[in-house]
């Protein structure tokens, strides 16, 4: 029974994880956290929390749209690897993401 | 007869006196303009005063949308489709002595590119009113 | 007169705290030198910001909103009969306020002798300065009809009352009250300036305030139009009409035809032919006007 209720207790959040409250924030014309690590086909969703306009673009995955503060875009990774997500009017952003 | 009143009415009807505001022309149309643009924007990275404004931007990106929006400002056949003046600088907390520095800027650009005073004057005429949405400090 | 000064004091003090209470790292960036070459104005006759003769609604030197300018001139003007030196420092503080002090000698060269005060007899003046900015903006609204508007006073104490009595003048002091509006049509590169001012002072106070003929005040006019031909040089003409308060001394609008050079936003140069008129008992007077103005 204890062995259920602790397998259970670790079950549940590790799931909730994979789900994926995988959330960037865009502020300061910059991504944070500037690093994650996600599971192959997870979805990241980056929020404008800036004054900025913003947009995300990786190279041979997506380039969405520009959206204002308070908007958010949400993209997917379906291959493995280490990507660059930046955005295209504000060049010095950058993020890591790392699908395993 | 036809033919001289037809060509005569050609004739009036390209006259200065029907044309349409010359402006866009007078700046020596889109590749005028251009070089306006690259003037200017090489003038604003040299300028102390503003060049931190520009130093996370996406600098060809800037420029292309200077290049259209200025068209259609002047009255040429361009349509500016970028975001609106207010909300493209709100996070910039620009002044008024940012603004005027870039007209100080666009000026000696203008110059350099050999646009008269008074044409130079006709286009910051139609900039001028972008102050209040640009600058926000 | 103590009045006035206390009001210019409070005011300037106000200001003063203003700036001192202001969190900067160096003070001098106050002077950010921000305005557009010559949208100051250069210094007029009385030391205010505007033209020559013709006040301005812009407020002096080249502090922005977020900051002060300041600035000294010194004007001369060489009348057949008489000539008029003037000296004189402004502040501009935050785009808003303009407070001024000129210092005016007026030499009577040899009508001072034939009136039998003497040749070369001087008639000096102190006038402190206020003008506030009310609403608009001359250079910025151009898709606008609405002009630049500001008001604002001119005190102007005079060091010759005995004479100004003789002569039937009412006071050795006055205060000149104005509104003034100004407007840049940039797409005709054409500045445009008008106000009214309110005032009793003979010849701009030179001959105290108030006379036998009329001894209150009375609404008077003067305005200007200037064309640039360059950011640096812009050539105009000004018009400003004058009470004629005093039996003795016929006055009459004076106007002039102006050139004003800015070298750079530190230095400006200011030439004029001007027609002051007829002044006490010598008529067409008419001379070189010549002003410099320097500061930040």
């Amino acid at each position: 029974m204890k062995k259920l209720a602790l397998l259970l207790m670790i079950a549940i959040p590790a799931t909730a994880f994979a789900q994926g409250t995988n959330t960037i924030a865009q502020k300061g014309r910059r991504f944070l956290p500037a690093e994650i690590s996600i599971r192959q086909g997870q979805s990241i969703t980056v929020t404008n929390e800036d004054e900025f306009i913003h947009q995300i673009y990786s190279e041979g995955l997506f380039d969405s749209e520009e959206r204002r503060p308070g908007q958010n875009i949400v993209e997917s990774f379906p291959r493995s690897g280490t990507f660059e997500v930046r955005c295209h009017i504000h060049p010095k952003m950058k993020l890591i993401v790392r699908v395993n | 007869m036809k033919k001289v009143l037809a060509l005569s009415l050609l004739v009036l009807a390209t006259s200065p006196a029907f044309a349409q505001d010359t402006l866009f022309t007078d700046m020596g149309g889109q590749a005028g303009i251009d070089r306006i643009v690259d003037a200017s924007v090489e003038n604003y990275l040299a300028d102390p005063r503003i060049s931190k404004i520009f130093e996370e931007s996406n600098m060809d990106r800037v420029r292309a949308q200077f290049k259209v929006q200025f068209c259609q400002i002047a009255g040429g056949p361009c349509e500016y489709k970028g975001h609106g003046m207010a909300e493209a600088h709100k996070g910039l907390r620009l002044t008024n002595a940012d603004f005027n520095a870039v007209v100080e800027d666009l000026q000696a650009a203008m110059d350099n590119v050999g646009i008269p005073f008074a044409t130079q004057n006709r286009f910051l005429a139609r900039l001028a009113p972008m102050q209040r949405h640009v600058v926000t400090q | 007169m103590r009045l006035a000064l206390s009001c210019f004091a409070f005011v300037a003090g106000l200001f003063m705290s203003i700036l001192a209470t202001s969190a900067l790292a160096q003070p001098w960036d106050l002077f950010d030198g921000g305005k557009l070459l010559a949208t100051g104005g250069v210094s007029q006759i009385e030391g205010a910001g505007g033209g020559g003769l013709a006040n301005w609604a812009m407020i002096t030197g080249y502090g922005t909103r977020d900051g002060v300018g300041a600035n000294v001139h010194y004007t001369t003007v060489l009348l057949p009969d008489y000539t008029l030196h003037s000296a004189g420092v402004a502040v501009g503080l935050f785009d808003r306020l303009e407070l001024s002090y000129a210092w005016q000698e007026f030499d009577t060269q040899e009508v001072g002798a034939a009136l039998g005060l003497g040749r070369g007899f001087t008639f000096h003046q102190n006038i402190f300065g206020a003008k506030l900015k009310l609403i608009g903006d001359a250079v910025y609204e151009q898709d606008s009809w609405l002009p630049q508007l500001s008001v604002g006073l001119q005190h102007k104490e005079n060091d010759r009352g005995a004479v100004i009595g003789a002569v039937g003048g009412k006071s050795d002091q006055g205060t000149d009250y104005y509104l003034s509006a100004s407007k840049l049509f940039l797409a005709q590169s054409l500045l445009v300036n008008a106000t009214w001012r309110h005032t009793r002072a003979n010849q701009f106070g030179i001959l105290g305030f108030g006379g036998d003929r009329h001894a209150g005040y009375s609404a008077q006019f003067e305005g200007s139009a200037a064309y640039l031909f360059s950011r640096r040089f812009a050539v105009g003409a000004e018009l400003r009409t004058k009470p004629n308060n005093l039996s003795i001394a016929k006055e009459q609008a004076a106007w002039d035809i102006f050139a004003a050079y800015f070298f750079n936003k530190n230095l400006s140069a200011t030439l004029a032919y001007a027609d002051l008129g007829n002044i006490v008992i010598r008529d067409d007077q008419r001379g070189a006007y010549l002003s410099l103005q320097a500061g930040l």
